[in-house]
């Protein structure tokens, strides 16, 4: 049970985050590629509260010395934390605005990205797949909530005001981050700010062209998040070649205020 | 620059309260600015000067303004000297940014629809009912707009309300079994995740006495009792103004 093993998807969304968090601190953790659109972390990674619970959905798991650990950027932070790394400002009012960073990012990017994501590549999955095997996929959920949401994204039928709800909110992060980025990271300093962003904002190019057109900051910062040694090695896990098309569902759309 | 701290808030409760302990636990004095909630004091222009959003929480320090309740209280352990309430240990501050993030949420919105539902419409709705119109227009959050909207007009629906239901039912069930395991919520001492959760929990063996009580849940009853008996908890709901603040008292231990 000792050690550190991290359960990942597809290096896209938290799974990115966190295999890169690794490689920026150089944590020794055993690497265990699952298929999060198959249910996978509901099998495969030894089971918790806090990763049926997790608000993120469907996300990476980081097992420490037998206990299973979820939430990308908590993770983030805890790997950094772990190995004195400095993915962090020190300084406490620094270390707010990367939190409300972070925050905006959680709360209001990455369930937009999800929705949108899972729709264009997850719901064609999941409607091929047949009743039984997805029945089943599902009964092993322990969050009631998300199982729903896997359910909502076979049935395919998402409102067109949420869609264009989701596309604002990605519009809407473009916008903050071209105000935002200074030199060449958002807030300065190299953060987990840039992995959580990059992670949510690299497959939104595809499917959310519009946003990143007239926004050379953001479009800058792509390429170096791209060309970062720690992002490229996460790239690298990839098993289908393709990660920015790999999505499971995610956080839910803020259902109060 | 300045260094002394102010915080606008309405009561010890929810949100507001979550930087009034903490500050009160750090002994940081504060200059307090009670923003009355019901009133909505919250949109009016001397407020939305200090935070657009027209929230509150929001403190100022050092000439800066901070807001987001959960993110002030880290700010706060961070940026002043008294006890640490961020525990040292990586995978316990894990468990206190886990059981944060799970309350605020996940479990706290639905407590905050039902309470809304039952105490904020009814407390507003009888009000003129132009004078209410133009109130929630001047709401700049397009979603606080539409939660005021429900509140006054009783417009929740029957099935929201019950998630909401099974959401809190749920979350009882994990603080309790997080509770039965540790003397704290994340780890073994107290920690701003214990801050936030009974922000969120005071009220609970009152607001759901058919969830949370003395047979089934007994390890929450003695953590609210416990963070009830610490002086900082004392001295911020002191400065409640209405009486919601006196729901606390059912958490007075029974004279031995
Ligand atoms: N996430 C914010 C939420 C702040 C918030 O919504 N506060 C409520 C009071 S608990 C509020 O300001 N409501 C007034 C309104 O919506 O007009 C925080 O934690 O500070």
């Amino acid at each position: 049970m000792m050690g550190t093993s991290l359960f990942h998807g597809e290096p896209n969304g938290p799974s990115l985050t966190v295999l890169a968090a690794c490689y920026e601190v150089g944590a020794e953790a055993e690497m265990i590629a699952i298929d999060l659109a198959a249910g996978e972390r509901h099998a495969v990674p030894p089971r918790r509260r806090e990763v049926e619970m997790s608000i993120e959905g469907e996300g990476p798991v980081l097992v420490v010395e037998g206990e299973p650990m979820a939430d990308s950027v908590f993770l983030a932070q805890y790997l950094d934390e772990a190995h004195g790394g400095s993915l962090q400002p020190a300084e406490p009012y620094a270390r707010w605005e990367m939190e409300m960073w972070c925050r905006f990012v959680i709360e209001r990017v990455a369930p937009a990205a999800s929705l949108l994501g899972a729709r264009a590549h997850l719901t064609p999955k999941l409607q091929a797949m047949d009743d039984v095997a997805f029945e089943q996929l599902v009964a092993a959920i322990g969050s009631a909530d998300l199982a729903e949401r896997w359910r909502t994204i076979r049935e395919g039928a998402f409102p067109e005001a949420q869609i264009e709800d989701s596309r604002g909110k990605i519009r809407l992060a473009v916008e903050r981050l071209e105000n935002r980025i200074d030199g060449d990271w958002i807030l300065g300093d190299f953060t987990i700010a840039d992995l959580e962003t990059y992670a949510w904002l690299a497959g939104m190019v595809a499917l959310v062209p519009e946003a990143f057109e007239n926004a050379p900051r953001t479009r800058a910062w792509l390429d170096r998040m791209a060309g970062r040694e720690s992002i490229r090695r996460a790239v690298a896990q990839s098993r289908t070649g393709d990660p920015l098309s790999a999505w499971a569902p995610g956080p839910e759309i803020n259902r109060w205020g | 620059m300045s260094d002394e701290v102010t915080l606008f808030h309405w009561e010890p409760n929810a949100n507001s309260g979550k930087p009034m302990l903490a500050l009160a636990e750090k002994g940081v004095p504060f200059e307090s600015r009670y923003v009355d909630m019901l009133n909505f004091d919250q949109h009016k222009p001397d407020y939305l000067a200090i935070n657009p959003q027209g929230t509150i929480p929001a403190m100022l320090h050092g000439g800066r303004v901070l807001t987001e309740s959960t993110a002030i209280m880290e700010y706060v352990d961070a940026a002043f000297d008294g006890p640490a309430l961020m525990p040292p240990d990586p995978k316990d501050r894990w468990r206190v940014r886990w059981w944060m993030k799970f309350m605020d949420q996940w479990l706290a919105p639905s407590f905050s629809m039902i309470g809304w539902s039952i105490f904020v419409g009814p407390a507003v709705r009888r009000r003129d009912p132009q004078e209410l119109e133009a109130a929630i227009e001047r709401i700049p959050l397009p979603e606080r707009r539409t939660a005021w909207r429900k509140a006054i007009y009783n417009q929740f629906s029957e099935a929201e309300l019950a998630e909401s239901q099974r959401r809190v039912a749920i979350g009882i069930g994990l603080l309790e079994e997080a509770l039965s395991k540790r003397a704290w919520l994340a780890c073994d001492r107290y920690t701003l995740a214990d801050v936030n959760g009974f922000n969120l929990a005071y009220a609970l063996p009152l607001s759901q006495p058919h969830l949370s009580n003395e047979e089934k849940t007994p390890h929450i009853l003695e953590w609210l009792r416990r963070i009830y008996e610490r002086p900082a908890t004392r001295q911020t709901w002191a400065l409640g103004r209405t009486e919601m603040v006196k729901r606390v008292k059912i958490l007075e231990r029974e004279p031995q």
